[in-house]
């Protein structure tokens, strides 16, 4: 019965200590030696171990220098400037941090942001990156090397992925030796999956959250191997560190109690378990709760209750095993029975109770949707529009990790022929983390360092295996006909050593394709600083389009300075960063139904759209109009999620009616009245019909959407034009205001 | 005492029934594995955007004389896929594994030396066939890959 299962399970209990094997590449060198080592080199033959400690420092300073300088690639071309959307109000907030010092920035109230609400910036955001970064100022200013904070801002992601290249280094080290570790190091200092959210200007959490994460996974399996307080304790400082850098952090606290539940289901319980999680729990728990975005969430939200009942259960099974070493079999049956349904009792009543009266929140959207993907499409609009969040195709895939794609099964077969506790945590990681990919493309992010771990196993095992046969010598040929004696190692083949180092130089050929691979794939898809745009003329030279920062320094510089300006939640932190002005929403979408009051207006007619702005008291409006360059993210394009967004909180806005009568979106003569006549529409193309935009075309021809426009030559009642940028990106209109007698007047 | 407390159940016959918790035996670590390797070949083949995109499982195009040819990879996006294109894909993703999957398995014991080198001899080839096929399909994609444009 249970008792039996229970019982097998800890049949197993082993304790499992590592002994270190007296392997000559573990002997830690001093430092001192290595001078006298080149000389060494330099005179006479030098020891082994000496040899294999230079060269492992020789490759880890190569891994470190090129995971740095492959993210340059914008920088060197363009300048060193900010890119995307999030990183400028995480630049805006490190700026505040560095002129306004901690306590004004955890106590940080926003007055100039989702006007007219605020935004508590102190209490809303992960602090770990501005400190991180602010950190980095004022270490080097205080050795009087002056760098400017935009400039620690674009690098930080960079040096932060050299140092993620070493801590792969150690933790795959930790799980197999040094020279997977090796492999690993070269694998995830230039995989495009983790290049895309850390190249140099990309100023976001992702860039130092994967830092912290596997430098949490890798005190996490020392803790596990050794079973000492010293490295649990230091694995929750490290997810203190991920709890305050990055909103994924819950990964790793479900994940590790997954790891828990996974041991002693295959009956690996030990103390070592034991100690390095309730170490890690209860002191990770309290530290996470230091975090004010976090507060109460630890032991509040479903998304921490997993750690919560492993906790309890890991507990039970620690008692159970004492009070069995203490009793007859038959008392500890009774015992074990009566006593597990009363604890699992109250812990059901608790936990009903609990989730009854709304003290334990369901499972926030953002998480919900990963597990059932459907959801968000259907329930919330501002989850499903964001591209970031669609699910994963093969081409991703493998455009993000290349050969790691086959080197992924691989390490898994190595894995599981040889089970370990080191290695059960890396095959629960490399499943989840393949999955999670599968469900967001985002998540790429969190697959690319298993990915470069389980493969640098699958290349060690297998680099193993083969140069073991170049050091054989060729065998003497055998006689086809089998002895009867045991075979204790495979048959030499013949040809053993051309083998090996046919083996070997097609492993270094893949290699080398891998890293031919990510260059081109960093320089030519990761690299764009997306507030610079460039295009290819016919005669192959580059123009740039510079017009976001025209049009953000025209706002800062000709509008008042508490002007409001209305634009789609994208461009928000831009215009907040760059333009200094007050928005009514940005990137941070805390408020769905302020978004959809824009989106209301943008989709309504002019009249209609003007008593919305001023009931917000809007007093400029951007849009972006790619319909002149053919850039193809424009607001035209992001339409129809204004509509959904706008029509999940005001039933009268209906999708449809944006459509033809066939169901296309168009905005030709074809096009529905409602679309032909919204302020969206009139703002992009208000005197678009005098434009020439391509040769045979007629003018207000709009080169992304491929027609001519249908409403043209109207005019504007309620707005006028008060900046168009140069190649007539960016829009901006002032809102007019009306005069004593209800009529409109300009002021 | 006891008598007191049964007796309102008194009328009641228990039935002989014996229940005891059904064993499962735990499955061994290679079966686990094949398990991953298919969930595995899944996901990769993007099966999950397949469930919730929904696009059609073979694209179309109708050429210059009205015949509609069937297009089997989406062109100039890397953010979507046809469902036959992305389980070729994984079927690709999955020989590759199982190419150093066979390499491993061709220095176990008790292999006389003929399947040695035939089991050497084929996953060299899943290895290579998957390498260039998956370059061949991503090449069909973006026709600009590993051109520098700059």
């Amino acid at each position: 019965g249970t008792l039996t299962w229970f019982n097998s399970l800890l049949g197993f209990h082993r304790v499992k200590m590592k002994t270190p094997t007296k392997e000559l590449n573990q002997v830690k060198v001093p430092a001192k030696i290595l001078v006298a080592d080149v000389k060494d080199v330099l005179e006479s033959g030098v020891s082994t171990e000496k040899q294999e400690y230079l060269l492992k420092l020789l490759i880890l300073s190569l891994i470190y220098l090129l995971a740095f300088s492959t993210r340059l690639f914008s920088v060197l071309r363009y300048e060193s400037v900010i890119h995307e959307f999030d990183p400028y109000f995480n630049y805006r907030s490190t700026k505040y941090l560095v002129n306004e010092g901690i306590y004004n920035f955890l106590n940080w109230f926003d007055q100039s942001a989702w006007y007219p609400l605020g935004r508590i910036v102190g209490g809303t955001i992960y602090p770990g990156l501005m400190a991180t970064a602010a950190a980095v100022y004022w270490v080097l200013h205080a050795v009087n090397i002056t760098v400017d904070i935009r400039n620690v801002c674009v690098l930080l992601a960079p040096w932060f992925a050299s140092n993620t290249a070493m801590v792969t280094y150690l933790f795959a080290k930790e799980i197999k030796d040094e020279s997977a570790g090796l492999i690993a190091a070269a694998f995830i200092a230039i995989v495009p999956g983790y290049i895309s959210r850390s190249v140099a200007g990309s100023y976001d959490n992702e860039g130092i959250a994967i830092f912290a994460l596997i430098l949490t996974y890798y005190l996490w399996v020392k803790a596990v191997k050794t079973g000492s307080l010293f490295w649990s304790a230091a694995c929750s400082l490290a997810y203190f560190y991920m709890v305050s850098a990055w909103g994924g952090y819950v990964f790793i606290i479900n994940l590790i109690p997954l790891y828990v539940l996974v041991m002693l289901l295959t009956g690996r319980y030990s103390s070592r378990l034991y100690t390095a999680y309730c170490t890690l729990y209860v002191l990770g728990t309290l530290l996470a709760m230091q975090i004010t975005f976090v507060g109460f969430q630890p032991v509040q939200s479903s998304e921490h209750m997993a750690a919560f009942g492993t906790f309890g259960i890991l507990q039970l099974f620690g008692a159970f095993n004492w009070v069995r070493s203490h009793m007859t079999p038959e008392n500890f049956s009774r015992f074990f029975k009566t006593t597990l349904l009363a604890i699992l009792a109250i812990a059901f009543a608790g936990f009903a109770i609990g989730v009854a009266t709304g003290y334990i929140s369901p499972w926030t959207g953002r998480f919900y949707s990963l597990f059932d993907p459907t959801w968000a499409k259907e329930n919330i609009p501002i989850i499903a529009s964001v591209s970031e969040h669609q699910p994963t195709t093969w081409a991703s895939f493998f455009f993000d990790l290349h050969i790691l794609t086959f080197l992924f099964p691989a390490g898994m077969y190595f894995c599981f022929s040889k089970l370990t506790d080191a290695n059960i945590f890396l095959i629960i990681y490399g499943i989840t983390a393949v999955y999670f990919a599968g469900v967001m493309v985002r998540l790429m992010l969190v697959l690319a360092p298993v990915a470069c771990v389980l493969g640098a196993y699958a290349v060690s095992c297998t680099l193993q295996t083969y140069a073991k046969h170049l050091k054989k010598p060729n065998p003497v040929v055998v006689s086809a006909s089998t002895s009867k004696r045991n075979i204790t190692v495979a048959q030499a083949l013949p040809v053993q050593r051309e083998l090996g180092a046919i083996m070997l130089s097609g492993i270094a050929i893949m290699l080398v394709l891998y890293s031919f691979h990510c260059t081109w794939v960093t320089s030519e898809a990761y690299s764009s600083p997306s507030i610079v745009l460039a295009a290819r003329q016919h005669d192959g030279s580059r123009l740039i389009f510079d017009d976001f920062r025209e049009a953000y320094r025209w706002l800062g510089q000709n509008t008042p300075d508490d002007a409001r300006i209305m634009s789609w939640w994208d461009y928000g932190y831009q215009i907040s960063a760059m333009g200094n002005r007050t928005v009514l929403v940005d990137n941070n979408t805390w408020n769905n139904s302020h978004i959809a009051q824009v989106g209301k207006a943008m989709a309504s007619p002019e009249d209609k759209a003007y008593e919305i702005m001023r009931a917000l008291d809007v007093d400029y409006v951007l849009v972006i109009f790619g319909g002149l360059t053919g850039y193809a993210s424009d607001d035209i394009n992001k339409f129809l999620w204004m509509v959904r967004i706008a029509g999940s909180t005001d039933p009268n806005i209906i999708e449809s009616n944006y459509y033809t009568p066939r169901g296309e979106f168009r905005i030709d003569k074809e096009g529905a009245p409602a679309m032909l006549n919204c302020l969206m529409y009139k703002l992009c193309y208000y005197r678009f019909s005098e434009v020439y935009t391509e040769q045979g075309r007629a003018p207000g021809y709009d080169r992304v959407r491929n027609a001519e426009i249908g409403n043209k030559g109207f005019k504007l009642e309620y707005l006028e034009e008060a900046f168009t940028s140069q190649h007539w990106l960016v829009r901006v209109y002032k809102v007019k205001t009306p005069d004593n007698r209800g009529g409109i007047v300009n002021l | 005492m006891s008598d007191i407390t049964e007796l309102p159940f008194s009328f009641l016959r228990v039935p002989q029934m014996r229940l005891r918790t059904p064993n499962i035996p735990r499955p061994s670590p290679m079966v686990v594995f094949w398990l991953v390797f298919l969930s595995y070949f899944l996901v990769l083949s993007g099966i999950i955007y397949d469930m919730i995109v929904e696009p059609p499982s073979i694209g179309s195009t109708t050429d210059s004389n009205g015949n509609v040819r069937p297009v089997v990879f989406l062109q100039y996006r890397v953010n979507g896929q046809f469902i036959i294109e992305g389980l070729s894909a994984g079927a690709m993703f999955a020989m590759g594994g199982m190419g150093f999957i066979i390499l491993d398995k061709s220095n176990s014991k008790s292999l006389s030396i003929k399947n040695r080198y035939f089991l050497i001899m084929s996953g060299v080839l899943c290895i290579l066939i998957a390498y260039n096929l998956c370059l061949v399909f991503l090449r069909m994609k973006i026709p600009g890959y590993m051109v520098t444009s700059s």
